[in-house]
Order: C-alpha cells, then sequence, then structure tokens
C-alpha cells in the first residue's frame, strides 16, 4: 500500500513528462532532398555591397509598388500566412567562382504580384533591398519560371546574412540577381533597368549560360 | 659586350614584368573577393568590375613571362 502510495506521488511529481511542453533547440539544415546533396548555408562567401543587414520584423515591410492597381505593404508574417509555399533545389553561382546548391522555400512573386493587379505596361520587376541594392528581371522571366522570394533555405529561416527576411531565387541568373533583404517589389516598364552591379559593367540579362560581362 | 648588357636588360625586364603580373594577380584577386575594402583603398579606381575584367585577362602575359622567365634562367645558367 506504501508502495503504492509513493508510485502514485512520484508520477504526480514527474508528470511521467507526458504533459511537458518541448523546448525548442536551435534549428538544424537539411544537408540531402530528395537525394540530392545539399550545400550548407555557411558555403557561401559574403559579398553584399555594405555588408549583412539586421532587420528588425517589427518596422519590416514588403512594399509591392509600382505599374500596379493596388500596391500594397506586407509584413513578414502577412507574406508567410497569406500565400502558398513552395519548395525547390536551386544552384545560386556566383560570379566569383563558388556556388552552391540550396533547398529554397518561399512564396512565388507571381501570386505575390497578382493580388496587386498588375498594368498591362508592366513588363519588367526592380528588387530593392534594405542595403540599397537594386536589381531588376523581365516579368516574362519571372512569371515562366515560377520565381519565388525564399524565407528559409535548407529547411531554417534565412540567416541576417543571408538576406533574412527574404532573398529572391533567381534560377538560370547569376548571383547578383539574387537579391537580399528585399523590402520592394516595383513593377516598371523600364526594361532596361540597370540595377547595381549591372549600372557598373555586368549584363543586364545575366544569363548563366553567357558571360557576366555579355549582353 | 653590347650582347651581354642587352641579355641583362632583357632579363631584368622580363623578370620585372612577370613580378607586375603577379602582384597585380593578387591585387586584382583581392580586388574581387575583398571588393569593400580594395575599392575605398584605390579610391574608387578598381573596382569589382574593373578587377574582374583584368585578373580574367592576365593569365595570358602571366604565362608568356612565366616561359620567358624560365627559358631566360635556363640560358643563363649554361
Amino acid at each position: 500500500m506504501l508502495s503504492l502510495v509513493a508510485l502514485v506521488i512520484l508520477i504526480t511529481l514527474n508528470g511521467c513528462g507526458l504533459d511537458r511542453e518541448a523546448e525548442e533547440l536551435e534549428p538544424v539544415e537539411v544537408r540531402e532532398y530528395e537525394g540530392i546533396e545539399l550545400s550548407s548555408v555557411n558555403e557561401f562567401r559574403e559579398n553584399s555591397i555594405k555588408g549583412p543587414q539586421q532587420i528588425d520584423l517589427v518596422n519590416y515591410q514588403l512594399r509591392i509598388t509600382g505599374l500596379i492597381e493596388n500596391p500594397r505593404d506586407y509584413t513578414y508574417e502577412e507574406v508567410l500566412n497569406r500565400y502558398t509555399h513552395y519548395k525547390k533545389v536551386v544552384t545560386l553561382d556566383c560570379v566569383e567562382g563558388w556556388g552552391v546548391t540550396i533547398l529554397w522555400e518561399g512564396v512565388l512573386i507571381r501570386e505575390l504580384i497578382q493580388a496587386s493587379n498588375p498594368l498591362p505596361d508592366a513588363k519588367a520587376i526592380i528588387f530593392h533591398a534594405y542595403d540599397g541594392y537594386t536589381t531588376s528581371l523581365p516579368l516574362d522571366y519571372i512569371i515562366d519560371n515560377d520565381i519565388i522570394i525564399a524565407y528559409k533555405m535548407n529547411e531554417i529561416a534565412l540567416p541576417p546574412e543571408r538576406g533574412f527576411p527574404f532573398q529572391l531565387v533567381a534560377e538560370h541568373k547569376w548571383g547578383y540577381k539574387w537579391i537580399k533583404w528585399i523590402t520592394e517589389v516595383e513593377l516598371s516598364d523600364d526594361v532596361s533597368y540597370h540595377g547595381y552591379w549591372e549600372s557598373r559593367g555586368y549584363s543586364n540579362t545575366a544569363d548563366l549560360d553567357k558571360g557576366f560581362f555579355e549582353e | 659586350m653590347i650582347s651581354i648588357i642587352k641579355r641583362i636588360l632583357i632579363n631584368r625586364t622580363v623578370h620585372y614584368l612577370l613580378l607586375i603580373v603577379i602582384v597585380l594577380y593578387f591585387v586584382t584577386g583581392f580586388g574581387i573577393t575583398e571588393f569593400r575594402v580594395v575599392e575605398v583603398a584605390t579610391f574608387g579606381l578598381l573596382t569589382k568590375s574593373v578587377a574582374f575584367k583584368i585578373h580574367s585577362n592576365l593569365w595570358i602575359p602571366l604565362i608568356v613571362f612565366l616561359i620567358l622567365h624560365i627559358y631566360l634562367s635556363l640560358t643563363k645558367s649554361r
């Protein structure tokens, strides 16, 4: 009888560990996805124009502007909650000669801009970043290739040095088109807009099968 | 006597040119990977895109001067 009481007390005190909430540990990146070996998040080389940016989500807004009927500002949570999430494995090739294959997770830019009703004149998208960096891509390329802005890489949230909260996954394009720390998506009719590196001599098309100084 | 002086002059020119090319290789390499520092240090003269253009074309003079350098060194020691 005594031992039974002791057992009940022990179970009550311990709670058998069943109703305890799991504590969250540091997220761990995946290194393989559907048989594809992935690079590590740490294999990138830091080559941004002003160094890693620290964005506070309290003040953060992703602005959709330009040639659209309804300009919108989204919080980080709104982007994640309102739009379907997509995953794809894409390799980023940097002009410096290194490359990384990463599992990206994000939202389709096509869906993001369609919610704002683009005007017929819109032919290109100019992306703006928190550090002042800009780049542009043709609207058709964005739509036809299911281009996403990623908030996760290898199943973990983008670290600040990798572009938190959003990085463009510009597949088939050189790395300087993969703009990080995106703050604004501007629809434009200016197909010849030259971004930061493009105005310094890099190709505006940035196709991987061509040199990055070729147009 | 003149041919000896000429030979020495050619040797030195090739050796110094090779040295310049090697130094340029390093500097332009850093101009690509450490462009933020190099651009400031060179007062904006060596930008990343300029560094890229120079760096990716330096292999031709490097090979030429390296071959000449080796050739002149070998023939000198005979």
